[in-house]
């Protein structure tokens, strides 16, 4: 799970409002379709994103590891312990509804985590900051979404330098699961109060820069936003009216 | 010279503390000097920087007693650990110094110029177009001194602002103090590099537990140290050296 990668990939090149509505738009498709085959669809529609992109492989692995556990829950949930009539898949005789119903939300979850990834993977954080400001959004706004954006990354990179200071002093951090569960409190307890620590001070320094929550930027390097980029858009934003209208028509399933 | 701010009887007291940090201070600090603030650890110093550029406690909370004249337009911080300062939103070490005068809505020229003059002060211009992220500490503080400097403060403080600089990018940062002071900025400096800081210091406030102890000119007030005791009884000539490598230096000369 990283942030955004490098690439002049057709997604890098766009305007940074562009990848986020192809997430957004995935998601909301996600929840307005529920089949399984049209699910999947949503899940492939996401993974040619991600190709398009560029971020295949940056994107797959951890959307894979997030799901993993989740659709392994649902398929003891709703695929063993659900209602008849059943099916025999391989080895587990399984609730027929149950499989259906799993196979719908695993891949939602799936359609979400790889339209999201591929978004941050192909977003550039300052190019977002200079798309959002040259729009009128708040100092605070901006900064608020950008840090979520970034969090994990940055967390990344603190939590490989506590855990080299803690290797250095001694810390093992292979061995059993209880082994690496002991060792998981020397990096948590620093990395929690080192962000802490962080923050006060950045707070101080951004505050001396003139960065207030409602404030409004210059703009230096707006990113180009094209007319199909815009036509685009307005398209997705049309395209899920019309799925959650025909959901709706259909009763709301 | 015109004041930029002045305490008196200021008692400042951070949240949930038994004691104050400061107490009873008296002071005013002045444009065009530059005051560094010495004295052991807990005696107060980073928190006399915060108060006096007006970061106390509207930032950090807690409680001030006494009289606080702000008269400068524009306080400037730097700290000692430069990757806490930084925007995280920039993509270029020209941007991230751009930043301040940006979110002041300073005009794109403006801005621009700002900048470049702040890098060039700083010597950091070589560094305009590299990622800051992927900069080294000594670099990175360079680069936070141009960005403190880029939206032109009248007050600048630093707390201890060498600490991830090689000894002569620390020199070269120190030399840079009276430059500054010579535009009319005034500079409060808190460091236990004393050594350097008093070639580049007017003035010198002594701290200890939250009171000001000594305040006057650099020569005669931090001259009463230890190591400045051995280097007058060997003869050396004023300014006497601060430190224990810096007294080396002085009599391997």
């Amino acid at each position: 799970m990283t942030g955004s990668s490098s690439g002049g990939s057709p997604l890098h090149r766009a305007h940074p409002y562009t990848p986020l509505a192809l997430a957004g738009a995935l998601f909301l498709l996600a929840f307005a379709v529920s089949t399984p085959r049209a699910v999947g669809l949503v899940v492939v529609a996401g993974v040619v994103l991600a190709a398009v992109g560029g971020v295949l492989r940056h994107v797959l692995r951890p959307a894979l590891v997030l799901a993993l556990p989740t659709w392994g829950l649902l398929l003891v949930l709703h695929g063993l312990l659900g209602a008849d009539p059943r099916v025999v898949v391989g080895p587990l005789t399984l609730s027929e509804p149950g499989l259906a119903r799993a196979l719908v939300l695993g891949g939602r979850i799936a359609a979400i985590l790889v339209a999201f990834l591929t978004a941050l993977a192909t977003v550039s954080p300052p190019r977002l900051v200079e798309a959002m400001a040259a729009r009128g959004a708040p100092f605070g706004l901006i900064f608020l979404l950008v840090s979520t954006l970034t969090l994990v990354p940055r967390m990344r990179a603190r939590a490989a330098q506590v855990l080299a200071a803690q290797q250095c002093r001694g810390l093992r951090i292979g061995g059993s699961p209880l082994a690496r569960l002991r060792a998981l409190s020397p990096l948590v307890l620093p990395l929690v109060l080192g962000a802490l620590a962080e923050v006060d001070e950045q707070v101080l320094a951004l505050d001396a820069r003139g960065a207030v929550i409602g404030g409004r930027r210059t703009v230096l390097h707006p990113p180009p936003d094209s007319a199909l980029e815009r036509v685009l858009r307005w398209g997705l934003l049309l395209g899920i009216l019309a799925a959650y209208g025909a959901k709706l028509a259909r009763g709301g399933a | 010279m015109k004041a930029v701010v002045r305490l008196r009887d200021v008692t400042f007291t951070y949240p949930g503390a038994a004691r104050p940090a400061l107490a009873g201070l008296t002071v005013e600090l002045l444009r065009g000097e530059v005051a560094v603030v010495a004295g052991p650890a807990g005696a107060g110093t980073s928190t006399f920087l915060l108060v006096a550029a007006g970061f106390a406690p509207r930032l950090t909370g807690g409680k001030l007693t006494g009289e606080r004249e702000l008269l400068a337009a524009r306080a400037g911080i730097v700290f000692a650990t430069p990757w806490t300062q930084l925007s995280g939103l920039c993509a270029s070490v020209r941007d991230e110094v751009a930043f301040g005068p940006a979110s002041l809505g300073l005009p794109r020229e403006t801005v621009l110029t700002a900048a470049e003059r702040a890098m060039r002060r700083a010597g950091a211009e070589h560094l305009a177009e590299r990622d800051p992220a992927a900069l080294s500490g000594g670099e990175l503080q360079r680069v936070v001194v141009a960005a403190a400097l880029a939206p032109a403060p009248d007050l600048l403080v630093l707390d201890d602002p060498a600490a991830e600089l090689d000894p002569a990018g620390a020199d070269e940062l120190y030399a840079l103090l009276p430059v500054l002071a010579a535009t009319g900025v005034a500079v409060l400096v808190a460091t236990p590099d004393l050594e350097r800081a008093a070639r580049a210091a007017t003035r010198a406030l002594v701290l200890d537990a939250g009171r000001i102890v000594a305040d006057g000119e650099t020569a005669t007030t931090l001259d009463g140290t230890d190591v400045a005791e051995i280097a007058r009884a060997a003869g050396c000539p004023v300014p006497l050296p601060l430190d224990v490598p810096g007294l080396v230096g002085r009599l391997a000369r």
